[in-house]
């Protein structure tokens, strides 16, 4: 057996029917979908049994109901595991692993930026890349804004068009 | 502000630091607390020069955006379209032709050479030695007519495409482009022999914004950053791609931890890119450069990452079946520098403060206007760049 398709079944083990899907679509590249409650167990996992230090980034996307989060790890430098949970649109909240994984800080401030999701526990989510005038609530990666009407938004605030 | 009671020097002095300065290459804001003369803190502002590129890219096509994507960085302007042709490439479930992937190795590693020596200046002229400055900027050009010999451009090399590559490089450009190489292989080595020895160097980097191993993994460094900790991690190596399975290699360390420790491993790694690509000129596979793809691409979902000069780059594509993304998710490597960055800038000197911010080798680091602002008494000073580093090798000459 392959280390990801190994790594996949330590998952499943572990998370113990928590795992909505899973895929090794291809040579050091693994995608796991968890339940939200089981999400800062898999992290855990990650971090502590499986020695995971290194956080890529996250990647925020909006699916229309839910907002999608994906957390890409590096096992070992080498193999990309992406971890997905599905946090509601509507109050899209998520525990924070800055405590498991310190370098998350910037990524989660950045997804709190642009797609308004609360990472609980978070030390600072204060803007990061949005300006200060920037309007309340408007998250410019949500699909509701075309860049049209973000540009259409800036120009208001005063900005350039 | 309330003294602070850990040091009971009086008060912390908050030091804005940015957002604009037209020497470097994109807008970044600080705020330092200072006491005395070190910091204690660091809070990084990001997103001036934030251009909504994800955004932009889902409502373009994907032939579009590969020419958004080369516009990323002016530097590392080919490890983003690689890292975006490898993604949309394994969306369509194609493969680039053998000699693609060995061009674009070497466009990969003349870049990295590039990016290096225009780091290595840089870092020269933060300590105040002007001359390896221009001396290293003027061997620097070397590559960039390299680059320009077989691209047709110095910045934005247009070379990868979805599928392989635009442009050939032909046997008889090979001597040229090898002449030019060994030349910067005696010039690297020299500066080498010069870094190590020269005392003002040492005196300015050795120690300075040191990032122990540790503080580097939990922080998630990437690059040289990390490498100059000690940590053997490279995505050439780790996650090969391109050619880079085919291509022998070293990946460089250094246990220095310190500035000094990532000029040596900048230049030491400049060495191996040279003889990297005269691997890669020699053993240049024949074939086409590029197979052709279709413009819509099928749903699907794909990690792509690319070590760019500054280090990891990863992007994320999720397709819909149409010709334009759904989704497309950048992460630079500075980004991934940032809270390193920080944690190395704690217990430093102001002055050792454009050092320390060049070592990461940042690609936006700007730091135009500088308000020293005393908050007991109210004062207000200003200084731009200029006047800090001149501020801080004056006050290096009498420390």
């Amino acid at each position: 057996m392959s280390l990801e398709n190994k790594v996949i079944e330590k998952m499943k083990v572990s998370l113990n029917g928590k795992i909505l899907e899973a895929s090794n679509p291809r040579a050091r590249r693994i995608f796991v979908k968890v339940k939200p409650e089981a999400f800062k167990d898999a992290v855990k996992f990650l971090v502590e049994d499986l020695n995971v230090k290194h956080l890529s980034t996250i990647t925020g996307m909006d699916l229309g109901e839910k907002i999608e989060l994906i957390y890409h790890f590096a096992f070992q430098g080498a193999i990309s595991i992406s971890l997905k949970v599905d946090v509601p649109k509507e109050s899209p909240r998520i525990p924070s692993i800055v405590n498991l994984v310190p370098g998350a800080i910037l990524y989660e401030r950045e997804v709190h930026d642009v797609l308004g999701v609360n990472f609980e526990g978070h030390p600072d989510l204060s803007r990061l890349i949005l300006p200060e005038d920037w309007p309340e609530g408007v998250y410019p990666l949500r699909k509701e804004y075309s860049p049209e009407d973000l540009r259409k938004l800036l120009s208001k605030n005063g900005g350039k068009s | 502000m309330e003294a602070n009671p850990r040091m009971g020097y009086g008060s912390i002095i908050k030091i804005p630091f940015g957002p604009q300065h037209p020497a470097l290459k994109e807008p970044e804001h600080f705020t330092f607390e200072v006491e005395g003369n070190i910091i204690v803190d660091v809070k990084p502002r990001l997103g001036y020069n934030h251009r909504g590129i994800e955004k932009a890219m889902e409502v373009r096509t994907y032939i579009q955006n590969i020419y958004l994507a080369e516009r990323i960085c002016g530097i590392c302007s080919d490890a983003h379209t690689t890292c975006y042709c490898q993604a949309i490439e394994e969306l369509l479930g194609v493969e680039a032709p053998p000699r693609a992937k060995y061009i674009r190795v070497i466009i990969a590693e003349l870049e990295r050479i590039h990016s290096h020596s225009l780091w290595v200046g840089i870092a020269a002229h933060e300590i105040g030695f002007d001359t390896l400055f221009m001396h290293v900027w003027r061997d620097r050009e070397t590559i960039m007519d390299i680059l320009e010999f077989i691209s047709g451009n110095r910045v934005h090399y247009a070379m990868n495409t979805i599928g392989g590559v635009r442009r050939d490089i032909s046997s008889d450009m090979i001597p040229k482009i090898k002449k030019g190489l060994d030349f910067l292989e005696e010039r690297i080595k020299d500066y080498i022999k010069i870094i190590e020895t020269d005392p003002t160097i040492r005196k300015r980097t050795v120690n300075v914004g040191v990032l122990k191993p540790k503080d580097a993994i939990e922080l998630c460094a990437v690059g040289p950053t990390l490498r100059a900790s000690g940590i053997k991690n490279d995505v050439r190596k780790d996650d090969p791609y391109a050619a880079y399975d085919e291509i022998p290699f070293n990946v460089i360390t250094n246990d220095g931890c310190d500035v000094f420790a990532r000029i040596i491993v900048r230049c030491e790694e400049m060495l191996e890119s040279v003889n990297m690509i005269r691997y890669a000129l020699d053993n240049l596979p024949s074939g086409r450069l590029r197979v052709r793809v279709p413009l819509a691409v099928p749903a699907g979902e794909v990690v792509s990452r690319v070590e760019a000069p500054r280090g990891e780059l990863i992007h994320y594509a999720r397709s819909n079946g149409t010709s334009r993304p759904e989704r497309y998710k950048i992460r630079s490597p500075t980004l991934g520098n940032i809270p390193a960055l920080c944690k190395m800038l704690l217990g430093q000197h102001v002055a050792d403060i454009p050092i320390v911010l060049a070592g990461i080798d940042p690609c936006f680091a700007c730091m135009d206007r500088i308000a020293i602002v005393d908050t007991k008494t109210r004062k207000r000073r200003v200084m731009n760049f200029e006047e800090l580093r001149r501020f801080s090798q004056r006050w290096r000459k009498t420390h």
